[in-house]
């Protein structure tokens, strides 16, 4: 019954985000359109439609609805039922306890009345930049992440007609992306990665406060150390796609390898590229386990003294980068909006058959999206799963694991590039690995709780019986 | 004892971490599997809402314990004290007789009584004025085995509900004078010769337990679920090896 309900909640959700898709493009298709028909620059139209729809809208409403979700998914995971309380004063909703939703809700009108605090001794501008600079770096990156693959307007549904009518010339491209052809990609994520610590180490410095100082301290130096395995990770994918664009390297992923069986994914040809990266963001993004610039128990945190929404910033950022890591990793490494299906199987060509280019980019879309999801899940179950990290443990796991892997990562993938330029060498190896990853998972024995032995009596360990 | 060093050595052993666990990767990917067993459990399995939730059946998936507390309620357990009540006759009059008992075995000395008297009524003595002061109430029981005609009993299986003025809390004879009526063939208002005890609708143990002779069955013992594992069956060879003897 339970299983029956959740089952279409998620058939649903599928639909919903299909449909929003659908509008996005008709949305900046029309937008393109009218831009086209005013200055002759469609592109232009395009690109604001996706700023409000993708970033406004798709990125916004999955980071706050994350908020809930990590309440209500840490609660499934630790045998709990979660926050329930909150209800709407609606007629027919009263008793209705809506999935936790109207928490967020809750939640988003405490913090934008709450008292906008600053203590007097602050520096107050950049105090008041601190939170703008982490969210709005955080916001940005997601402008060079592609959600759905370029159409032509022509191909969208009243679009063409609106093309038609305004007289404009209706084979400009749509994609849902903000930045589509943006040469530097990759490294623009990098740069404004980069720049989110400033916002931590500014409202560390800024708040006047010891513990807020130690928290931006810690927050820099944890960036210092990872933000270069960040780099290096990615270094190998560059080499075998020969680009730095997000786009060109999801197209690149739906290329097929050993005749079409295998989809040339970044994670069959990077696995430890992929561990190393996903490891290195969420070293980069502050989240558990790497949560050494707040702490709760012990120096509370870089964000001590702000309240209220300036807060919320904070909050909402850590959320936004979940959902860019999430976007960018199924770009880089999961094939991006490509479905799940070997090439060889012509999925995707029968979908375009069948449903047209229109309807193949909404499926496509709505696939990249539900990676995205789950990789929000994933990164969640992780945080939920892991105990913190002790501070010169993340130094030590940076400088001396992560970085050298990093490196020799670079090495053998440009060795294996070498001799075999058509990937399946690297996928052979990139298969072992994982292979390898998965059999000792799988294989080794599993520790059994042990016992503390004394003698003259025995202390019962792991069941808590005695 | 010889078994001293071995003992250091299984210190130091549980302390360090094996070159599988250094990995990390695949200790990770173990953890990661535990927690989505659970989410995978409790989102998609169904939630037995029975408010016993120490015993709710794990077979339908879910594992969550909650209890929702106001919409679920533990039930309390067999013999629970709960507030008082003053037991009513059949012809709704308590059956209290006024004798101070209680009030003199209450070492809080919540009980307050003030006595009056029946003109036609074989028991002649009963309570004007019966108040418990329920914030002094230490919930002993002493009242209910004092009383010599089983006119103050516990068995309302709620407990004080809060109040919001001290006042509130002093129970007087029309809020303690409750719940089903009982009659015992003793009762001299009742006493005749094909007089049979009558059953008792609110308590049916009560009778059964402690005026008859037909035995009790007892309670089934409880079946092991998720969260009430079976106790751990050691071997007489693993509790020698432990003890090191």
């Amino acid at each position: 019954m339970r299983a029956a309900f959740i089952s279409a909640l998620i058939v649903g959700l599928c639909a919903l985000i299909a449909a929003v898709l659908a509008l996005f493009y008709i949305a900046a298709g029309a937008l393109g359109v009218v831009t086209g028909a005013l200055f002759d620059k469609p592109y232009v139209g395009v690109a604001v439609a996706n700023t409000i729809t993708l970033l406004l809208v798709l990125v916004m409403v999955i980071a706050s609805l994350l908020t809930v979700a990590e309440r209500k998914w840490s609660a499934l995971m630790q045998d709990r039922i979660g926050p329930n309380r909150a209800r709407l004063g609606l007629p027919g909703l009263r008793d209705k306890a809506l999935l936790g939703i109207p928490h967020f809700l809750a939640d988003g009108i405490k913090m934008l009345t709450k008292e906008d605090f600053v203590p007097a001794h602050a520096s107050g501008f950049l105090y008041t930049l601190a939170p703008m600079l982490a969210f709005g770096t955080a916001f940005v990156l997601f402008a060079v992440v592609p959600v759905a693959p370029t159409v032509p307007a022509s191909e969208i549904p009243l679009v063409s007609g609106l093309a038609a009518s305004l007289g404009v010339d209706g084979f400009f491209p749509v994609s849902l992306q903000v930045a589509p052809g943006y040469d530097p990609g990759v490294l623009f994520i990098f740069a404004f990665a980069g720049i989110a610590v400033f916002g931590t180490a500014l409202a560390g410095w800024a708040s006047n406060n010891r513990l807020a100082l130690l928290g931006g301290l810690r927050g820099s130096s944890q960036m210092v150390a990872y933000e270069i395995a960040l780099g290096m990770s990615l270094v190998g994918l560059m080499m075998i796609f020969q680009t730095l664009q997000l786009e060109v390297m999801t197209e690149g992923q739906n290329r097929g390898l050993f005749g079409g069986i295998l989809p040339a994914w970044g994670i069959f040809l990077q696995p430890i590229g992929f561990i190393l990266y996903f490891t290195a963001s969420f070293a980069e993004l502050k989240r558990p386990p790497f949560d050494a610039p707040e702490g709760e128990s012990e120096i509370v945190g870089y964000f001590v003294e702000y309240s209220g929404m300036r807060f919320g910033l904070f909050m909402i950022s850590e959320f936004i980068g979940t959902v860019v890591l999430g976007g960018v990793v199924s770009a880089l490494f999961l094939g991006g909006y490509h479905l799940p299906f070997p090439p060889a199987w012509g999925v995707e060509e029968w979908l375009r058959a069948t449903l047209g280019d229109f309807g193949l980019a909404v499926v496509l879309g709505t696939n990249f999206v539900l990676k995205v999801i789950v990789l929000c899940w994933l990164q969640l179950a992780i945080r939920w799963t892991m105990p913190r990290f002790r501070f010169d443990k993340i130094q030590s796991l940076g400088w001396k694991i992560l970085l050298p892997a990093a490196l020799a990562n670079i090495a053998v993938t440009a060795v294996l590039l070498l001799a075999d330029p058509s990937l399946e060498l690297l996928a052979i190896v990139g298969l072992a690995e994982i292979l390898f990853i998965v059999g000792l998972t799988a294989l080794y024995p599993k520790k059994q709780p042990t016992s503390l032995v004394l003698p003259g009596r025995m202390m019962a360990g792991g069941t808590g019986h005695h | 004892m010889a078994s001293t060093k071995e003992i250091k050595r299984t210190a130091e052993e549980t302390a360090q971490l094996s070159w599988y666990q250094r990995l990390f990767v695949p200790e990770v990917i173990r953890g990661l599997a535990v927690t989505t067993r659970h989410f995978l459990r409790n989102l998609f399995g169904g939630r037995d809402p029975s408010p016993d939730f120490a015993y709710r059946k794990g077979s339908l998936g879910n594992q969550v314990a909650t209890l929702q507390y106001p919409e679920e309620r533990a039930p309390y357990p067999v013999g629970y004290r709960g507030t008082h009540r003053l037991v009513p006759r059949e012809d709704g009059k308590p059956r209290c007789v006024a004798c101070y008992m209680c009030a003199t075995i209450c070492p809080a000395q919540c009980i307050y009584i003030e006595a009056g008297e029946y003109e036609d009524d074989p028991i002649e003595k009963y309570p004007t004025v019966f108040v418990i002061d329920q914030l002094r109430c230490v919930v002993c029981g002493l009242c209910v085995e004092a009383c010599p005609k089983d006119a103050i009993r516990m068995d309302t299986y709620q407990h004080t509900p809060p109040e919001y003025t001290r006042e509130g809390f002093v129970y007087p004879i029309e809020r303690l004078l409750k719940g089903p009526a009982v009659s015992h063939p003793s009762d001299p208002w009742l006493r005749r010769k094909d007089s049979a005890q009558p059953e008792d609708q609110h308590f049916p143990l009560h009778g059964v337990a402690e005026h008859s002779t037909e035995p009790v069955e007892p309670r089934e013992p409880y079946p092991v679920g998720p969260n009430h594992p079976a106790p751990p069956v050691f071997t007489e060879e693993e509790v020698r090896k432990a003890s090191g003897s």
